[in-house]
Formats: C-alpha cells, structure tokens, sequence
C-alpha cells in the first residue's frame, strides 16, 4: 500500500541473486533484458509481512517457499494431452510438468487472427508495452515482480486490429510434481476493435503441495473487448498467489471472472484501470472456502479517466473452518467526473466456524461522479428454504439449491456449458 | 439543468466561536514528565492510587509509537512543547466568575437558573477545569451523580474505582494512553437502578488558553434499568497555532439500562490555509454490559482541523444495541477519519450505522467502520448506511469499513454511496420558485435528515445552524 520504494534486497528462498545469473545465463537477449527490468524492480520491493494493512489477515508466511523448487524446462512437448473443454476454443495451450503444446484446432494463427507465442519470444514491436507494465497498477508488488524475474512457463497473445475470434483461446494448466513451485505469466494484447475470449484453467491433484505464482497483464485497446475466464481449481494441498492486471482504453470493454474453488492457501489481486473516456469494466468472482481454506482476494477499480465505468460483483461463500478476505477499493482520480462505479460483495456464512470478513473501500478524489457499494453477510434466507422445503424439497436438498442459486448470477456469466457444469458440480462437492 | 457555476464556491458563515476570554489564568510550563503529572495529580487533590494510576498510564505511553495508520496528514506534534495545566487562578473571584459567566452566555451555555426550564444539567469545563456544575442539588435527589470527574475522584472513590478504564484500558492506544496519564476534567455521571434521568445532562468544553492541551476525561454509567440522555459541545478561540484535544469517554450500560450520547463538536478548524485548528484525537467506547442495554451515538462534526474518532459500543450483554448516527463536514483543509466499530459478542445483539459525510474545499472526509461479529453472537445484525457527498471538485471522499462476520446465523448489510450534490435535486427545488442557495442547504440538510432527527431538539436547531451553506460568487 505504501508507495515508497524501499531498498529491501530480500529474496524469497529460492529466488536471489544467484538464481537469477544463472537463470538469465541460459535466456536469449530480448528476454534476459525483460528479466532483468523485472529483477531490479523485485528486489526494491518490500516483502509483504503481517504488518501490512492488505496482509493483516492473511499471513505471508504461509507462503511456502522453503523446501519447494522451481519447476524447470517447461519447453514445448511433442504430444499434447486433451480434454473435453479443448473443442470449444480456437486454440489450446496446454501446460503440464512435461511442457507446454499449443494446439491451433480452427487455424486462427495461419489466418493471422491471433498471436501467440512464448513470452521470451515476444515481437520485438510489444516489448515496449511490456517493460512498461503500464496496466500494472502497482508496480512495488513483490510477487507480481518475482514473476516477470522468475517465470517459468508464459505466453504472449496479441489479436490484431478488428479480428474476432469466435471461440477464444484456452489455456490448460494441470501439474502433479510435488514441491514444486510454478510461475505463470500472461501477457494479452487485444488491438483496437478487436474481440477475444481467454480462459485460463489451473488442475492439480489434491495431495500434491504446489506453489503457483501468477502474473497475467491485459491490455484493452480502443473499442476492443476482452473476455478473461480463470477457474482456479488447484488440489487443497497447494497455494495460489496471484496478481493480474489490465488496462482498458478507450471505448474498451473487458469483462473479468475469477472462480476461487482450490488451493488450501491463496491470495489474489485483481486490478483494473479503466483508462479512457467510456472504457468499460465488468469484474465478477465467485469464491467458496470450505474445510480449512483460506481465500483472500483483494480488488482495484481504477478510474484514472473521466465518463469511465466499472461493475463489479464477487459472491462467496464460506463452511467448515472456512475464511474469507474480501477486499475492495474503488479509486477515482482527481477529475474523474462522470465516473459510475459500483462493486458489490454478497457472502454466504453456511455455519458458525467458518469466517467471512468484507472491506468494501472508496478513494474518491472527484466531485460530480457516482460511486457506490454494498456488501452483505449471512446465512440462506430462512423464508426461501420454508418456501422450498413447503414444496416437498428436503432440507439438504433445498440448502443446496438455494447455495448454487446464489451463485448462478456469477457461474451463467461463464457462458459455456461444459465450464458452467463443472463449475456447478465443484460447488455441489463443497456444499457436501 | 442548472450547473453550479464553477466560479462560485459554497461557504459556511463565519466561525461565531472563535473570541478569547481575558481570564488570568495559570499554566503549567510546557513540557510532560513524571513531574507534571504529579503536579496535575496534587492541583486535583487526588488520592495516592489515582496517581500511581496516571504514571503506569504515562510509563505506557512512553513505549508507545504513534499511529500513522489514519487519512491524515499533519507536522509532528511535540508533546514537550504543551502545557498541560491551565486554569483561571482566582476562580472564586467575582470579576473571574462574572467573565466566565460572560463567555458561557456568549456560547450559548445556559448556566443560571434558565438551564432548569430548558430542561438541561450543565457541566462547563473552560481549559483543564470544570468551572460549574448545574442542577446538582436537584438531581442528587434521584440519586443521580452529576459532577466533574476531580470531584468524583474525591467524593466517589469507590465508584470511580471500579468503573475508571474498564472499557478504554490506560494503554488501549496512544491518545488514549497520553489522556490516561494527564486528563485534567470532564464530567462524571452515575444513574442509579431504575431511575430515568429528568433532564439531559450537558458538558460544554471550551479551550481559551494558548498552547495548552485540553485532556478530557468522561465516566458516564447507567445501572439497571436507568436511563440518560447526555450532550457535549465543544468551541475553541480561533487561533493560527493547533492546539490538541485528547479526549476519552467511556459508557457503561448495566443490564436495561439505555445511554444517548450526543455531541456537536465544533471546534475551530483553522484557517483557509489550514492554519491552527484543534486536533481532535478521541477515543469513545461504549459497553453494553448488561442484557437489554442500549448505547446510542450521535455526533455531529462540523470542526477541529483533524478529527480522528471512532465512538464505538461493545455488545457483550444479549439483546443489547449499539447505535451510531453521525454527520461529518469538512471544507477548507479539514481533515476527518472517523466512524465507528460494533463489536457483537452477545445474542440477538443489534447495531445500526448511519454515517454521512460531506466534503467540501480542499477537505479530506474520510468513514472507517468496523463491525465485528464473533461466534458467539447469534442472530446478531447490522445495518450500515455511510454515505458522501463530495461539494467542489477539489476534496476527497474515503470509505474504509471492514465487515468480519463468524456466526451463521447473523446478517450485516452494508451500503455506500458517493456522489455530487444531486444536480436533479437542486434543479427541482429552484424550479419551486427557492433560491440556489436555500436549495443547497435544503438538499444538504435532507441528506443529513436520518442523524439530525436523533438529535434532542436544541441540538438539531444549531446542527442545521452549522450546515448552512452560502454560495459565493466570484465577481468578474
């Protein structure tokens, strides 16, 4: 929060000096100079602890760095592994201990619809943006800068001016080697008028510890519209850190959902800079944290324009020894007028134990605007379970719809249905 | 749609408070050690263990850091460079008293016989003293204790003793901690089981030495089944130089018992520049002890250069309610972070937040809010309603709450808006035939109707008093 760059020179385990000569040693040109920027910037950054306002109820410390490694030689595999979800998308990268595989089902790279490449293979024509980190709205983050240091496995999509890509880009990332620590990064460029979906999908076995430290950077240009889908479904034995950025330009829109349904331990950030005049946002997240799971998920509605619009809407729930940490902040900058934010958080508190705690926030620096929020906490609404169970529903049975009710307004925005069902199936499982 | 001109500005009258009063007066040379206090202590009569308990408070307070955590901004404070002790030296005097008298009158305080048909008790504390106390006699009929907290200290050992930092622990935080240590008046109030206060109990505080803190310390406690309805003011000269005002207030609501705690604090709040004002650093804690009990704030801040102020209630006993209605305005470089906590602990316990903030000039107006529910507190619920509106394109608008909620059967609700002063409103209210300017003030007081209607009636008058607005034009 602060925004003083402290000279720190602290390493997470794993990740100094050292590893870093060794890393770029092996790294072409283009990239070990990215790497670089990325480095000099990760190590000024002050390492998040208990004191931190953000941190106070999630303890950076749980962050298991020690004892884990980062997973290496994530290069292309010859033979990519399939899925059901695959034939709903244009494109398809998939992403395992062996590898990565990109697989082109519609030909959208021929047709120069789309870009996608490694990141260390980035058009020399994106570098700029990218060493800029323009979206990233708060760039003395720690982890979001170990990132674009440490990287292992990242991708660059760029879809070109006025394409549309009818079924979007899927990218699959299942991993099962214990002890070992991931570190995703995407960067995604949809040019003026364009329109594109990307979905992103983390699978891991539920016994495998695994660290994951993502970063992702949007970029929304003129008129374009950007759908981004991440379904976290990582095994409880695993941990999520993950900072994701975008920025929306003029006319842009971007519509952003965020399903937390994994990881024993996981920590997000959301931020959004709608950036110029009538850029557009629509953020929505669904979380549910059950046996002991810990989720915190923070968010930033930046309006750093004037007539710029956010909507956002996270729904959770909590069960078991389950805790939430939702925090939002909607910051207007001084003259941003005719700016209409709204967020709303609903929480669902399925029994006593579980923890849900909400902290809606506004920084407002203009004047003739509209910002407002709303968060809610409590059980199901005892009216609609009577009306239900007066129907002949069993009370189990009545609970269970009533939960996946509550988070169908987020699930339907998927808009798929083979996600959607899963989605609903992993709820299902929570609510037991 | 009419736009407010941009050349023209919305401006408050004139701070009406801000004459000194030429009462000679002593103070204690500036500086804070274990010395002073012991002279505070000895000035104020009190027993052995009330010493002791202000240096435990003033030796934890020296091992304590200053929060930074607040949205304000303000030069570092050099506690060596207040005086902690001011008082006006003949009190008894007749030409003091008659001047004293003056500045009340002045301010609006009804100390003669005129406060009994108002149907108030008046305690009035001019720098670190309680100068009178009205109605005593009257109210020690019902049993009642009104009477400054130096005088409870004598008159009442037993009672101050077992209440004193009950619900604000000495080292709670580090104002809190500093005002244990060196307090120098305030009021102190005791109903008695089962008897309902006739009149509203008042204390009006009033700064008028220069360079000297005001500590002001308040006990209020309601036995079973009582009830009070108590009300603060607060004014100070206006001064180029800050001045600091640490206050602690404590409630204690015994089983049924209900506590109304009403404030119009306005003190001065510096210049266009942001030059001198008070800094209004308090801790307000209110316990709902017993079941049934009720504590309800309404605040009404509309001074101080800095305001940083959470009176909050703890609902410990079942059924118990924690209210909170306030209304903040800042303009000029006013800075205010203040709001409330709710700390549920009991069932069935209830809260209600209503907070109103209005910013205007270059005025920082920032809600920080917490509402707690612990696992024990079954079917507990709240209502938070915080909403801005931000006057001018240079202020600032903050909203910090925190909701943590760990009981199933619990509901909380929370909602905020921020917006301009609505341009659909005002354009309504001129098309009526209402100049502009009345038309602000109208929309400015509806916006602030669901706090001011909590007031006591007096009070409501001047809080509307307060907001009146004016529009400015610039000419050219």
């Amino acid at each position: 929060m602060t925004a003083t760059i402290e000279q720190t020179d602290v390493w997470f385990p794993g990740f100094g000096e050292s590893e870093f000569s060794n890393l770029i040693a092996g790294c072409g040109e283009q990239d070990a100079a990215a790497r670089k920027v990325a480095f000099d910037r990760y190590r000024l950054c002050p390492v998040p602890t208990l004191r931190d306002e953000e941190w106070r109820r999630t303890d950076p410390d749980r962050i298991p760095f020690a004892g884990m490694k980062r997973l290496e030689g994530l290069d292309r595999a010859a033979d990519p592994d399939r899925n059901d979800l695959d034939q709903a998308f244009d494109l398809v990268i998939s992403i395992s201990d062996r590898g990565y595989a990109i697989t082109d089902r519609t030909g959208i790279l021929a047709e120069g619809k789309a870009q996608v490449c490694p990141l260390s293979q980035m058009p020399a024509d994106a570098l700029g943006t990218y060493l800029h980190g323009e979206a990233v709205l708060e760039a003395n983050r720690k982890y979001t800068q170990l990132n674009g240091a440490f990287w292992n496995v990242g991708f660059f999509i760029r879809i070109p001016a006025n394409q549309v890509l009818a079924h979007g880009i899927l990218i699959r990332y299942e991993h099962t080697t214990p002890g070992s620590i991931l570190l995703p990064r995407l960067v995604v460029v949809a040019e003026a008028g364009s329109v594109a979906k990307v979905v992103e999908w983390y699978q891991s076995p539920d016994d495998v510890k695994l660290l994951c430290v993502g970063a992702r950077e949007l970029y929304v240009r003129e008129a374009a519209r950007l759908t981004v889908q991440a379904v976290q479904e990582w095994g409880v034995a695993s941990t999520h850190v993950g900072e994701d950025w975008a920025r929306v330009e003029k006319d842009g829109q971007i519509d952003w959902v965020t399903l937390t349904l994994g990881s024993g331990f996981s920590k997000m950030m959301v931020g959004c800079d709608v950036a110029e005049a009538n850029a557009n946002a629509y953020l929505s997240g669904l979380f549910f944290a059950n046996e002991h799971q810990h989720i915190d998920q923070r968010t930033l509605q930046k309006h750093s324009a004037p007539h710029t619009y956010s909507n956002l809407l996270y729904k959770g729930a909590v069960k078991d020894s389950g805790h939430s940490v939702y925090q939002g902040v909607i910051a207007a900058a001084p003259g941003a007028i005719g700016v209409d934010a709204y967020q709303m958080n609903n929480n669902l508190i399925l029994n006593t134990g579980a923890r849900a705690d909400s902290l809606p926030g506004l920084m407002i620096d203009a004047d003739d605007l509209k910002c407002s929020h709303g968060a809610t906490m409590g059980n199901i609404d005892p009216h609609q379970l009577f009306y239900l169970q007066s129907r002949g529903f069993s009370e189990v049975e009545a609970r269970r719809m009533l939960v996946l009710a509550f988070f169908e307004e987020i699930i339907a925005k998927l808009n798929d249905s083979f996600l959607e069902d899963r989605i609903r199936a992993d709820v299902n499982r929570k609510i037991g | 749609m009419p736009q407010l001109e941009t050349d023209s500005k919305l401006i408050r009258e004139e701070y009406r408070y801000g004459f000194s009063s030429d009462i000679p007066e002593e103070s204690f040379p500036k500086g804070l050690n274990e010395e002073v206090i012991r002279a505070i202590s000895a000035k104020k009569k009190e027993p052995e263990w009330m010493t002791d308990w202000r240096l435990k408070a003033f030796r934890r307070w020296q091992k304590m850091t200053e929060p930074t955590w607040p949205d304000v901004t303000y030069p570092p404070i050099d506690y060596q460079d207040i005086s902690y002790f001011s008082a006006p030296t003949q009190q008894e005097s007749p030409e003091t008293q008659e001047e004293l008298m003056k500045t009340f009158e002045r301010l609006g305080v009804p100390l003669h016989e005129r406060g009994r048909l108002a149907g108030v008790a008046v305690d009035a504390v001019f720098d670190s003293v309680s100068v009178i106390t009205t109605q005593k006699e009257a109210l020690a009929e019902k049993g009642i204790i009104f009477c400054s907290i130096t005088e409870a200290i004598q008159e009442h050992p037993e009672l101050v003793k077992k209440y004193l930092g009950t619900v604000v622990p000495p080292a709670d935080n580090y104002f809190a901690a500093l005002n244990s240590a060196v307090f120098t008046d305030g009021s102190f109030c005791y109903i008695p089981k089962g008897v309902r206060c006739p009149v509203e109990l008042s204390t009006y505080f009033r700064i008028n030495a220069i360079d000297t803190g005001q500590f002001e310390r308040t006990l209020i406690v309601c036995e079973d089944d009582a009830y009070v309805s108590y009300i603060e003011g607060c004014t100070a000269p206006s001064r180029d130089r800050s001045q600091l005002h640490a206050a602690v207030v404590e409630l204690i609501a015994l089983e049924g018992a209900e506590i109304k705690y009403s404030t119009v604090q306005n003190w001065y709040a510096g210049d266009e520049e942001g030059r001198g004002g008070i800094y209004n650093f308090v801790t307000k804690r209110g316990h709902c002890r017993g079941a049934r009990s009720k504590i309800s704030w309404t605040q009404v801040e509309v001074g101080s250069s800095i305001t940083w102020k959470y009176p909050s209630v703890i609902l410990e006993g079942d059924h118990s309610i924690g209210e909170f209605y306030s209304v903040a305005f800042t303009d000029k470089k006013m800075q205010a972070d203040t709001g409330t906590k709710m700390i549920h602990v009991g069932k069935h316990t209830r809260s209600t937040i209503v907070s109103k903030g209005i910013s205007a000039g270059r005025s920082r107006n920032s809600y920080r809010g917490l509402v707690q529910i612990n696992e024990s507190a079954d079917h507990a619920r709240n209502h938070t309603q915080c909403d801005s509106m931000l006057i001018g394109a240079t202020c600032t608008a903050n909203t910090y709450p925190v909701v943590e909620c760990a009981n199933e059967t619990a509901i909380t609700e929370h909602e905020a808006t921020t917006s301009k002063i609505s341009e659909e409103q005002l354009f309504y209210i001129t098309s009526r035939g209402i100049d502009e300017e009345s038309a602000v003030s109208l929309v400015v007081n509806g916006f602030c109707k669901d706090v001011f209607k909590e007031l006591p009636m007096e009070f409501s008058v001047e809080a509307i008093k307060l907001l009146e607005l004016k529009l400015e034009h610039s000419v050219g």
